[in-house]
């Protein structure tokens, strides 16, 4: 029972040190990258996955069912917002003209967007 | 409580501050205004994260809810820069959308 718990603690706290890595990488990117849809692309990693291994290693390490469903919420609400401010900081970034025409390979939203710029 | 946990532990939470303090220096010299709306909206993930580190730490629950509040309210203010904001603040207007040429055929 003891060594049970052990060795959840150590795979909990080796998840949040993971986690953190996914969250600098993706922090590293956002200082790297030419452009706003690029360094959005890049904000995801550590809003996703990083969440997303932070709060199984809580989870291993709390180890009840109370603060599990408080931590489902948290990534339920996480994977539920982080598409809207994404999509908004996408479309504000392609009506303002930020988008560095020169990377895309496509521009599916050239003739069909109303121009408000005016 | 292992002498290893404790080791992970404090490594997972100075990778989260050094991240941060990146982070920091994006959101200074973002050109655009939605280049920090992203910003924010990471540093809101890395609050979330650094909560989750301390919480896993001293085993206490009572930080979950702080969690769980930072997560849903955390997209607000990018939302509201894309929104209300950004829209002031064009740096360059847009060149006029040149025409897709017609793919020849072989």
């Amino acid at each position: 029972m003891t060594a049970w718990h052990e060795v959840a603690d150590l795979a909990g706290a080796a998840l949040l040190l993971l986690g953190a890595l996914v969250c600098l990488t993706g922090v590293i990117g956002l200082l790297r990258l030419p452009d706003v849809l690029a360094r959005s692309s890049a904000a995801t990693n550590p809003q996703t996955l990083g969440i997303l291994l932070i709060t199984a290693g809580v989870a291993l390490r709390l180890r009840s069912w109370a603060d599990l469903g408080t931590l489902a919420l948290v990534v339920f609400f996480h994977l539920l917002t982080n598409p809207v401010a994404a999509h908004l900081v996408a479309r504000v970034a392609y009506r303002t003209g930020q988008t560095g025409d020169c990377a895309l390979l496509f521009d599916e939203l050239a003739g069909s967007e109303p121009d408000r710029r005016n | 409580m292992t002498a290893l946990d404790n080791i992970l532990l404090d490594a997972a939470l100075a990778v989260i501050l050094l991240a941060g303090a990146l982070l920091l220096i994006r959101i200074r010299r973002g050109p655009s205004m939605l280049d920090r709306a992203v910003g924010v909206d990471v540093a809101a993930a890395l609050m979330v994260a650094g909560i989750g580190v301390q919480a896993a730490s001293t085993r206490t629950r009572y930080y979950l809810s702080i969690m769980l509040v930072i997560a849903f309210l955390g997209f607000t203010s990018s939302v509201g820069i894309a929104r209300f904001i950004a829209v002031r603040d064009r740096p360059t207007p847009r060149p006029v959308p040149r025409p897709v040429p017609p793919k020849e055929g072989p």
